[in-house]
């Protein structure tokens, strides 16, 4: 591929990690492909890319949970044993990770120490003395001042919880003879603006100790704090570059790196929604996370919603599904209000919600495809003696969803569990038609799907709007937001940045969207 | 070798087919199983009296088993069924001299039903999990079954009443048995083809997915344990019958009994899965078991040891562990 590694100081400085070859696939779907990339001692290097690039995969690789199907990790020059998170970590790998890896019950030293007991162990007596001292002088060390070892880890803030856990990394170096590498996952998504100062000054001065690669959707995060960047596409590296020798415009094209396809979001089948109002929102709120917030969603409209995580978007979603109690405002759907945290009277008012976590919340594996498409709408079914249910009419209706969907399963009473993904995301998109809905709110429909399932949802959410259906988009790929979408909406930090058309022929640039995210 | 191994690879459709009967099969065989073993050690095992007496015996299992489905459906469980059950045959003892047979059975039935209610509303509301609530309420049912009898037996008089329960209607089938088949054809009924049963499915397979599909999922739990409640009562206005007697004793028995038949049917504790209609298999299972063991002289003790080895082998195999990360 185009993959220019630039070797011009990586030859002069030691290394710290280096990625040979590595790949790996998922059910033959692949994840990521031959990548190659190496972090210098002591320097930042960014990992950046949509959802999907693989940057999960690669960080999964370098502190041992994922097993690569080829490829080689050399840390500190030896060559790693894959697959194996206790090695990684013995090496000096330590992640500090998005959903966060403390235990909440127990004080800050024994997180920090957690697992490596035995290095504070004299005849099977844990020296907890010494433990504490150790955890106060890491603390020291890293200028964290604001964090008591004896504190009681689920007691402190997002942030702190944040700044115990690279404290952990660092503490790595206390136990085995290794200079930390330390992966930091979305370390800003959750924290205060002033809370993600205070660590990037701590980057800034950590990283004369360790080595460190952070992933995240913030260009500006990025250029803040990396001296070098790994542009990921599709699971593949595009380029490693220099921070200096790139802007987030020059980036950002190179992990799109295509045009948007007009055909693959079916933008020629985009209608000109009507002017009726079907949902109105006004100055909706949710404490901490939305702020007053309003818009209305017109027949037939595709509304997209864009933002980065955090930015209140899929809490929007789920208030007016409602899944989600709010604290202000009103949500009105046909002229009549909404009760808060109601789903029972959004879905008998027409409102149906496809979520984001397809397997926990929109599927139960352990049933039947009939008894999962049936089951919002079991009133359509029903049999002669009202409180039953038809079995003919179930029947007729799931096979009828099932073969307009184009579903690929053995047949109605197949395990929800044995489809795949594609699959069972139109059964959850089925269960919401079967019914009969005005709106649909879709978050993250395309998550985990492959390409050409990916194009039969677009297929079907064009469908659906052409059916009149007002759909509530929230999406964190923002070509399939541009390409779906009649109007986006652009969220940051709980509030509307942008109100954008996206006509047919007149959409707007990814750049402009992320300059109002950011 | 290698040819064993390339078949393995590739699953035949044939044996995906069966796959859903696997559970049922193996009962059936365990079923026969037991019925041959049995009728070889004692051949009085196998004549009509002994499953008359099979059906009088299970009647009252059967209806706690069936009880205590609805519950572990939803992926809860209640451990308060035998005191609920035992609670019920005092107050129908009670009942029976002062308001007649009817009154005395409508009376233990709304007496359980207040049980589950409460049961459900310490789950929903209170959010106690319903191991430990059910647990609490096995206690409290207990002293509150003490207190009523002073720890004896409460003998009626109106032996109307167990001639009512022990009589039989139809064609030599003991009334106590009838009455208990229905209901658990009637609750199949339930659990398969109307909406009540579906939500019950829905909520123990998948309780998000259930709320985001509209299932008023609170509502639907107190429904669940009320109905629970329910037919304890009425299990223990039969056993009252039976015995003519409101017993405070039996309670922990009937508890593990119906367990071990629930789980034997294969109605999996984590929820979702199962049914009645198992139920109905699991609690033959137990009861030729339990008898079968009385006829071929086994101890009471030796039943109990075997009991609990039946309900830890029926879990181990009925547990969907893919959805359990951790198992508490």
């Amino acid at each position: 591929m185009t993959e220019t590694v630039k070797h011009t100081s990586a030859e002069t400085s030691a290394v710290a990690l280096e990625l040979l070859g590595v790949s790996k696939s998922y059910n033959g779907i692949p994840a990521i492909r031959d990548v190659s990339f190496r972090l210098r001692k002591n320097t930042v290097l960014g990992l950046v890319g949509e959802n999907g690039a693989g940057k999960s995969t690669i960080l999964g690789t370098i502190n041992g949970v994922v097993s690569p199907d080829e490829g080689v990790v050399r840390i500190h020059g030896e060559q790693a044993h894959l697959g194996h998170p206790e090695e990684a970590a013995r090496h000096g790998i330590a992640t500090v990770f998005q959903e966060q890896g403390l235990v909440p019950q127990l004080k800050v030293y024994e997180n920090v120490f957690l697992g490596r007991e035995a290095k504070f162990t004299t005849f099977g007596v844990l020296e907890r003395d010494r433990m504490i001292r150790v955890t106060q002088e890491v603390l020291e060390d890293l200028g964290i001042d604001n964090v008591d070892p004896k504190a009681v880890t689920g007691d402190l803030s997002f942030g702190q919880r944040q700044l115990v856990e690279i404290a952990k990394a660092f503490a790595l170096s206390r136990v085995y003879p290794v200079e930390p590498i330390i992966l930091l996952d979305e370390p800003t998504s959750a924290l205060s603006e002033n809370e993600a100062n205070k660590l990037f000054e701590g980057i800034a001065q950590w990283r004369s100790k360790a080595s460190i690669i952070i992933v995240s959707h913030s260009m500006a995060d990025i250029f803040r704090c990396c001296d070098e960047i790994v542009a990921l596409k599709d699971g593949q590296v595009m380029q490693q570059l220099e921070a200096s020798e790139t802007s987030p415009d020059g980036l950002h094209e190179l992990i799109v790196g295509r045009k948007r396809e007009e055909e693959y979001y079916k933008e020629f089948r985009q209608r000109t929604p009507d002017d009726q109002v079907v949902i109105s929102v006004r100055d909706l709120a949710k404490e901490g996370e939305v702020e007053p917030t309003s818009f209305d969603l017109h027949k037939g409209e595709i509304l997209g919603v864009a933002g980065v995580l955090g930015s209140g978007k899929s809490v929007v979603a789920s208030m007016i599904a409602g899944l989600t109690p709010r604290d202000g405002g009103t949500v009105m759907i046909h002229d009549k209000p909404l009760a808060s945290g109601s789903s029972f009277q959004a879905i008998s008012e027409g409102i149906g919600y496809v979520p984001a976590e397809r397997n926990l919340a929109g599927i139960i594996g352990a049933h039947s495809l009939e008894w999962n498409l049936t089951l919002p709408g079991l009133t359509n079914i029903a049999g002669p003696l009202l409180i039953d249910l038809s079995s003919r009419k179930s029947a007729e209706v799931t096979d009828h969803w099932l073969k307009r969907l184009k579903v690929r399963a053995p047949g109605r009473r197949a395990l929800a569990r044995n489809l795949s993904g594609g699959n069972q995301q139109k059964v959850v998109f089925a269960k919401w038609l079967a019914r009969g809905v005005d709106v649909l709110v879709l978050d993250e429909p395309g998550r985990g799907l492959d390409v050409g399932a990916k194009e039969e949802i677009y297929d079907l959410i064009r469908d659906v709007a052409d059916q009149g259906t007002s759909v509530l988009l929230i999406s964190d790929n923002l070509p399939e937001l541009i390409g779906l979408s009649n109007r986006i909406l652009v969220m940051r930090r709980g509030q509307v940045t942008a109100e954008l058309p996206a006509a047919f022929g007149a959409k707007p640039e990814e750049a402009t969207i992320v300059k109002s995210m950011i | 070798m290698t040819a064993m191994t390339t078949n393995a690879g590739v699953p035949s459709k044939g044996q995906n087919a069966l796959r859903p009967y696997y559970a049922i099969l193996a009962q059936l065989c365990a079923l026969g199983v037991l019925i041959a073993f049995f009728t070889i050690q004692n051949p009085l095992f196998w004549t009509l009296a002994n499953f008359q007496n099979i059906g009088m015996q299970s009647s009252v299992l059967l209806l706690v088993a069936l009880a205590g489905t609805l519950v572990i459906m939803i992926g809860s469980i209640d451990l308060s069924v035998g005191a609920t059950v035992v609670l019920a045959t005092l107050v129908t003892a009670i009942s029976v001299d002062l308001y007649g047979s009817v009154a005395a059975i409508c009376i233990a039935i709304a007496t359980g039903a207040v049980v589950g209610a409460v049961n459900g509303g310490l789950l929903v509301y209170l959010k106690v999990p319903s191991f430990l609530a059910t647990l609490g309420m096995m206690s409290v049912l207990a002293g509150l079954a003490g207190h009523v009898s002073g720890g004896i037996a409460i003998i009626y008089q109106d032996w109307g009443y167990t001639d009512l329960i022990n009589g039989s209607f139809i064609m030599g089938v003991p009334n106590v048995a009838a009455i208990a088949l229905l209901t658990a054809l009637l609750l199949t009924f339930v659990a398969l083809r109307t909406k009540f049963g579906r939500y019950l499915y829905a909520i123990g397979g998948g309780e998000v997915v259930a709320s985001n599909s509209g299932v008023p999922i609170n509502r639907f739990k107190i429904k669940a344990f009320v109905v629970c409640g329910a037919l304890c009562g009425l299990a223990g206005a039969l056993l009252a019958g039976q015995v003519g007697a409101g017993t405070p004793a039996a309670g922990s028995s009937i508890l593990l009994n119906s367990i071990a038949a629930i789980v034997m049917g294969g109605t999996a504790l984590s929820g979702g899965v199962g049914g009645p209609h198992r139920t109905i298999l699991g609690v033959l299972l137990i009861a030729i078991l339990s008898n079968g063991m009385d006829v071929t002289g086994v101890g009471g003790f030796t039943q109990d040891i075997v009991k609990g080895l039946v309900i830890i082998v029926a879990v181990a195999i009925t547990t969907d562990r893919k959805k359990y990360q951790f198992i508490k």
